[in-house]
């Protein structure tokens, strides 16, 4: 009887060593929205070394066993996995969290491009991140605003719900050029760039011919996209003529709207003009300029 | 006759120096610049919107996240946040650089000994300046205080991933951990 009391004495001590020695077990919330007070109950008793382990803070520090453990909101202000160990003597106990975004705050906004040409389809791409103010991607649907506005022109609206943190849209450039304010909103975050459209390719290239001393004068009407803006000064636009003293190219710059340039042409040719893909009307002048 | 055996004795002693000298410099290189092993990293683009991937971008950015997490484990092991200078950006950088500072501070290190990246590419802006993925990474990791292993463990751990090309390569520009998917 006594052998077995001693034997029973024995477990018993030894179930107790290991149940002392196991005292530090963790209870970690599953997730904790960043910039939020963290309390962990750490049972046992005397003094344990804290690790926590996080994306963007390491810290390490000497905790009292048998009370509360206080993990302060700025330890976990970035989204992800947080490791947490707590080491008593040589023993350990550990696990993991994870912080995830708090409330949006910011919009991470890319435009492109910068200059786009006027009545084109699906021209600008918007691109925004959704953002917690302390730059975690909020996973969290949110509705964006794109707005894409030129002056005396009617906005171009598109809302957008964002996925996975992010919000996209491609939009249609207006037929006005200008600078033209494109702004992504979420709730009063507003972020905005400026998009430059300018003219698209010239319509209805059209050129005169004037006989000169020096040669023919050549110079075009007004140059204007097919929405009627004015293409900007120092477009090249190129004239060739080809007559029976063979071809000859002159580039010239669009100057106050128009383009002008005097060819020789002693014995006739036929002059043509063009802008980058777009062809004007051909002209024939006569021998002498005539 | 003796001179020149001697003669080429020496030589011979002196080019053996030379190259135990590199080999054993070699050695001492591992630690900091070597030591992490490549990360396996395979990537997934069949659903990738609204752009597609163009198959030179596919394979560079393979191998820059590849590398991104070689420069991470490397820092986190030596403690040398300039090591993540190549292949991070932003504020996936910023963090980075704050928690390797931290750890240099405690004197804690983290050493990843293993670690393998199922990436998923779902988003890749149509002006082509940015993408986003989802890598579904199987860690394995030690924490350390000064030498001395005070935890290891074995973890699959889901990160969003932002990428951002710069001049010759992709830079990751955020790297967040996200709660496993129920």
């Amino acid at each position: 009887m006594r052998t077995f009391f001693k034997i029973g004495l024995f477990f018993a001590t030894c179930w107790f060593a290991a149940y002392s020695a196991h005292g530090a077990e963790l209870q970690l919330p599953s997730t904790v929205v960043a910039n939020s007070a963290v309390s962990i109950p750490a049972g046992g008793s005397g003094q344990a070394t804290l690790y926590l382990l996080g994306p963007g803070h390491v810290a390490k520090r000497q905790v009292q066993l048998g009370s509360q453990i206080k993990i302060n909101p700025e330890e976990v202000r970035d989204a992800g996995r947080y490791l947490v160990i707590l080491r008593s003597g040589d023993h350990d106990d550990s696990g993991a969290f994870y912080v995830v975004a708090a409330g949006p705050a910011a919009l991470s906004f890319l435009d492109h491009p910068s200059r786009v040409p006027v009545a084109e389809n699906d021209a600008i791409s918007a691109v925004a991140f959704v953002l917690d103010k302390f730059h975690n991607v909020v996973l969290a649907p949110q509705t964006v605003n794109f707005r894409l506005t030129v002056k005396d022109a009617p906005p171009l609206l598109r809302s957008v719900t964002s996925r996975n943190g992010v919000a996209w849209a491609l939009l249609n450039s207006s037929r006005k050029e200008g600078a033209a304010h494109f702004d992504a909103s979420l709730g009063d975050i507003r972020v905005e760039r400026v998009v430059q459209q300018v003219a698209s390719d010239p319509c209805n290239l059209r050129i005169k011919a004037q006989p000169t001393p020096k040669g023919v004068l050549v110079e075009t009407d007004p140059v204007r996209d097919c929405s009627g803006n004015a293409l900007p000064d120092g477009t090249i636009v190129s004239f060739t003529a080809i007559g029976p003293d063979g071809k000859s190219s002159i580039d010239a710059p669009i100057k106050r709207g128009v383009a002008r340039t005097v060819i020789p042409v002693p014995h006739g040719a036929t002059i043509s003009v063009a802008s980058g893909v777009v062809i004007g009307n051909e002209i024939h002048v006569g021998g002498g300029g005539k | 006759m003796r001179a020149s055996i001697f003669k080429y004795s020496l030589h011979g002693l002196a080019i053996l120096a030379i190259v135990t000298g590199m080999v054993f410099g070699f050695v001492e290189l591992i630690p900091h610049g070597l030591a992490s092993p490549t990360p396996r990293v395979t990537l997934d683009a069949s659903r990738i919107a609204p752009r597609e991937i163009e198959d030179l971008t596919e394979h560079n950015v393979v191998r820059d996240y590849g590398l991104a997490w070689c420069s991470l484990a490397d820092a986190r092991e030596q403690n040398r946040p300039e090591l993540i200078d190549a292949y991070f950006t932003g504020f996936a950088h910023d963090n980075l650089k704050q928690a390797i500072e931290d750890q240099k501070e405690t004197g804690v290190r983290t050493r990843y000994i293993d670690s393998a990246h199922k990436l998923e590419a779902f988003f890749y802006a149509p002006g082509g300046d940015a993408m986003e993925l989802r890598d579904t990474a199987q860690l394995q990791r030690q924490v350390l205080d000064g030498d001395k292993v005070v935890h290891e463990e074995n973890v699959t751990v889901q990160y969003l991933v932002i990428m951002t090309p710069g001049a010759d390569r992709w830079y990751v520009r955020g790297l967040q951990a996200v709660p496993p998917s129920k």
